[in-house]
């Protein structure tokens, strides 16, 4: 990254895993503040592993992490929650046979704050009108693109500095996944710093800031999302080179 | 016509307390991927201890149950958890179904050994008459089973569905991984599966071992029964583990009498067949969808 990019989430020589196999072999990832940021890369490349690190969900054996000036490296998820981080996993991460409103309720946990909670959630349903009208429907019933309105209002629940978000347009029409990457743009203008997981890079990319480039576990290129696009390398390997039509892992 | 509504009323009955069970065994699978082969047992043992509790202190079943439920949830809620669930987890489902079958050998042979080989009669909650209301006819004490597993069951289900703390544990069962992602305490949500658990079986025990006598061998029975129960009904859905074990109840008792009581057993199984054949994830169960 450039030097003058305000940086606001840093890992150094992440080195972890699953058990004995090792994926991260030595991360070191910069992102800018109040920024989309589009991570991209190969199957296997280790995308949804950092996320995972990143949230305190994978075994770090080495290297550490910095969100804002705090070292976030040991944290467990509640801990990031807490510190103004958010996750959205890939696929669907909805408890499909409650309401939506209790399943937008438990966005609230690690405020154990109910009344605080419920005050948030009216919030959430001034920016999501359509999880107003249905608060009350089993979530299970709602489209693929409402569950993942749901997940994401879930997530700014907390009113998080900065979300994780994987593969949001997986499964989604086309329409959809214009919707859903308008809706992260609004919070990325509210300051917001997104870091995002997509297989289609092209499309990612062009509405992002920046672009990060993994490969085999390691930082291969970042830079403004124009740069990476127009990288003749990346053009090469990623963006029309292989088709990958399976999930990441 | 009054045989029969004396008959459906005691299989609702037997059945309301296999569904305490069923759910019990449910609730640990959703949570923690436990699949207890030592539940029946679990029903087993509290039974003996209230008979010793009831002889050594000499008081009545009640009082009896009232010291053996603490008992039952330290050692068979959160020990069960903590020194054979816990260390196991890590290691996939399988090792831990040895390990429950293990447990439920080893407390099968150990009640034989304190409590002896023979059955050992149990004491009603309420003694048992006979009562007609309209024509039909009823058994007191099947109706109190009925009262007390109900008034369980629907407190359960409130809990789970209307308190912050029971929806997490739904949510705990439903998507571990999503409900940790939410930061919901997710250790601590199994750990309240487990005592609930073992608070299901010592109030199944108190109900069930008036009619089966306390015998180390009730376990076997039992435990088949409540894993019928859940799987007939959908092991995924607490309300499954329910309507199984209702449904089991009521046939295994209607067939008893207008089929043949030597096959009393055979009816649930057959019901079993037919449900995995036809709707393998349970009547009321959700499809499991695992992705790669």
């Amino acid at each position: 990254m450039d030097t003058n990019t305000d940086i606001i989430l840093r890992t150094h020589d992440l080195i972890g895993g699953y058990g004995r196999t090792t994926i991260l072999h030595g991360t070191s990832v910069e992102v800018p503040r109040a920024a989309l940021t589009t991570v991209i890369g190969p199957n296997g490349a280790g995308k949804s592993t950092l996320f995972k690190a990143l949230f305190g969900m994978l075994d770090i054996r080495s290297g550490t992490i910095d969100l804002d000036g705090t070292d976030i490296t040991a944290m467990n998820p509640m801990q990031k929650l807490q510190n103004g981080m958010a996750y959205v996993p890939q696929g669907r991460n909805i408890f499909p046979q409650l309401s939506v409103e209790h399943n937008l309720e438990f966005g609230g946990v690690s405020l154990r704050n109910l009344p605080e909670t419920h005050r948030r959630m009216e919030r959430v349903y001034e920016q999501f009108p359509i999880l107003k009208e249905r608060r009350k429907t089993q979530a299970g019933t709602l489209s693929g693109g409402e569950q993942k309105m749901l997940e994401i209002g879930r997530a700014m629940l907390l009113e998080p500095k900065f979300l994780l978000i994987d593969e949001p347009s997986i499964g989604l029409s086309p329409i959809l996944v214009q919707q859903t990457f308008d809706l992260l743009l609004k919070l990325r203008d509210k300051g917001v710093t997104i870091l995002m997981i997509e297989q289609n890079a092209k499309q990612a990319l062009s509405i992002s800031d920046y672009g990060i480039v993994l490969q085999q576990g390691r930082l291969a290129l970042d830079g403004t999302a124009d740069d990476v696009l127009n990288h003749p390398e990346i053009g090469r390997l990623f963006l029309g080179g292989v088709v990958n039509v399976e999930g990441d892992e | 016509m009054a045989i029969f509504s004396q008959l459906l009323i005691a299989g609702i009955a037997t059945g309301a307390i296999y569904a305490l069970i069923a759910v019990g065994f449910a609730l640990l699978w959703q949570t923690s991927e436990t699949i207890n082969f030592a539940q029946g047992e679990f029903v087993m043992v509290p039974g003996f201890i209230i008979l010793s509790m009831m002889s050594y202190f000499e008081i009545g079943v009640i009082p009896a149950f009232l010291i053996t439920l603490p008992i039952m949830l330290f050692v068979f809620g959160y020990l069960f958890k903590k020194i054979l669930v816990e260390p196991l987890i890590p290691y996939g489902d399988f090792p831990l179904v040895i390990a429950t079958i293990g447990l439920a050998i080893m407390l099968k042979e150990g009640a034989k050994i304190i409590w002896g080989a023979n059955a050992l009669p149990f004491p009603e909650v309420v003694s048992d008459q006979i009562i007609k209301f309209s024509g039909v006819r009823a058994s007191v004490a099947d109706l109190t089973t009925l009262g007390i597993a109900i008034v369980i069951i629907i407190g359960l289900q409130l809990f789970l569905t209307r308190t912050f703390v029971g929806r997490s544990m739904e949510a705990t069962a439903q998507n571990p991984d999503v409900a940790r992602i939410l930061g919901i305490d997710v250790d601590r949500m199994v750990l309240y599966t487990f005592l609930f658990n073992a608070g299901l079986v010592t109030v199944g025990a108190l109900l069930i071992t008036p009619s089966y006598l306390a015998k180390f061998s009730n376990g076997e029975t039992l435990g088949l029964l409540a894993f019928m129960a859940a799987i007939v009904g959908g092991f995924n859905q607490v309300r499954g583990a329910l309507i199984g074990g209702f449904l089991i109840g009521i046939i295994e008792n209607l067939g008893a009498f207008y089929i043949s009581s030597g096959y009393r057993t055979a009816f649930p199984i057959v019901l079993l067949i037919l449900v995995i054949l036809f709707k393998p994830e349970g009547l009321f169960g959700r499809k499991e969808e695992r992705s790669i």
